[in-house]
């Protein structure tokens, strides 16, 4: 997603880990965690100004 | 990171409709039966745990609260101002929106977006009943209908990785972005490419 925001021409791209994300399920935790799954929220701006 | 968004890329995809069929299906499920069970945290439990502030959830009409189906807490970083014009991808019930609606107060305007028609009756109900007026746009984040440099933020919540033109959605994003506009998105991400088994499988890209 970063590098989508980037290519799409948005600057000062920023993302932090959404803390206290999980998947309810102990199966779909177990795979998002082998995979590495996370919630982020990202901020950006469009240039202009 | 590499992203679930990033395999797919632009590239149309066979199980596009199965998938979309079974994401409109189970955000359906979690408006119409909020006590059900799901594969992620949804409703005021979620909402809390995003770190929503108490009195939105208590101000909010309790269907929009229970049937919250976010990853996180756009409006931490939204830093929306009074007059602003947000557009919501994926309003869903509306709670986002309607939040989104307190902020930017009636000289402001919230536009949702969304796949599914009847979460936009939905939305717009909740919204008339918080006091607040939200458009709601039945449509595709790939195809927005709105003019460019139509608002001043995009807010999204869990919803961009499910499409599969994640390419598309953002530079439909910013398109309608005007100069200076701005994003606050939360959305799901992953470190490792996701083994087919699970890209095939319309359940978890559902949940």
């Amino acid at each position: 997603m970063f590098a989508l925001l980037e290519d799409a021409g948005f600057k000062r791209v920023r993302s932090t880990v959404v803390p206290g994300f999980a998947f309810r399920k102990d199966s779909t935790r177990d795979a998002a965690e082998e995979y590495g799954v996370k919630a982020v929220l990202f901020t950006a701006q469009k240039p202009g100004v | 990171m590499t992203e679930i968004a990033v395999l797919q890329a632009d590239e149309p995809a066979p199980l596009e409709g199965v998938i979309k069929g079974e994401v409109l299906r189970m955000y359906q499920e979690v408006a119409e039966h909020p006590e059900g069970e799901f594969h992620f945290y949804h409703g005021r439990q979620a909402a809390e745990m995003f770190g929503y502030e108490r009195e939105w959830l208590d101000r909010a009409p309790p269907g929009a609260v229970a049937s919250f189906a976010g990853v996180g807490n756009p409006h931490l970083r939204s830093r929306l101002q009074l007059g602003e014009t947000v557009l919501d991808l994926g309003s869903g019930a509306g709670l986002d929106s309607i939040v989104s609606a307190w902020q930017v107060g009636p000289a402001g305007r919230v536009i949702g977006v969304d796949l599914n028609p009847t979460m936009c009756l939905r939305a717009r109900a909740h919204a008339a009943a918080s006091g607040v007026h939200m458009d709601c746009q039945e449509g595709r984040m790939e195809d927005i209908r709105l003019p460019d440099a139509s608002a001043d933020v995009v807010i999204s919540n869990g919803v961009i990785n499910l499409s599969f033109r994640k390419r598309r959605v953002i530079r439909e994003v910013f398109r309608v972005l005007r100069p200076g506009g701005r994003i606050s998105i939360t959305d799901i991400v992953s470190a490792k490419q996701l083994s087919q088994s699970i890209v095939n499988d319309p359940k978890l890209w559902a949940s």
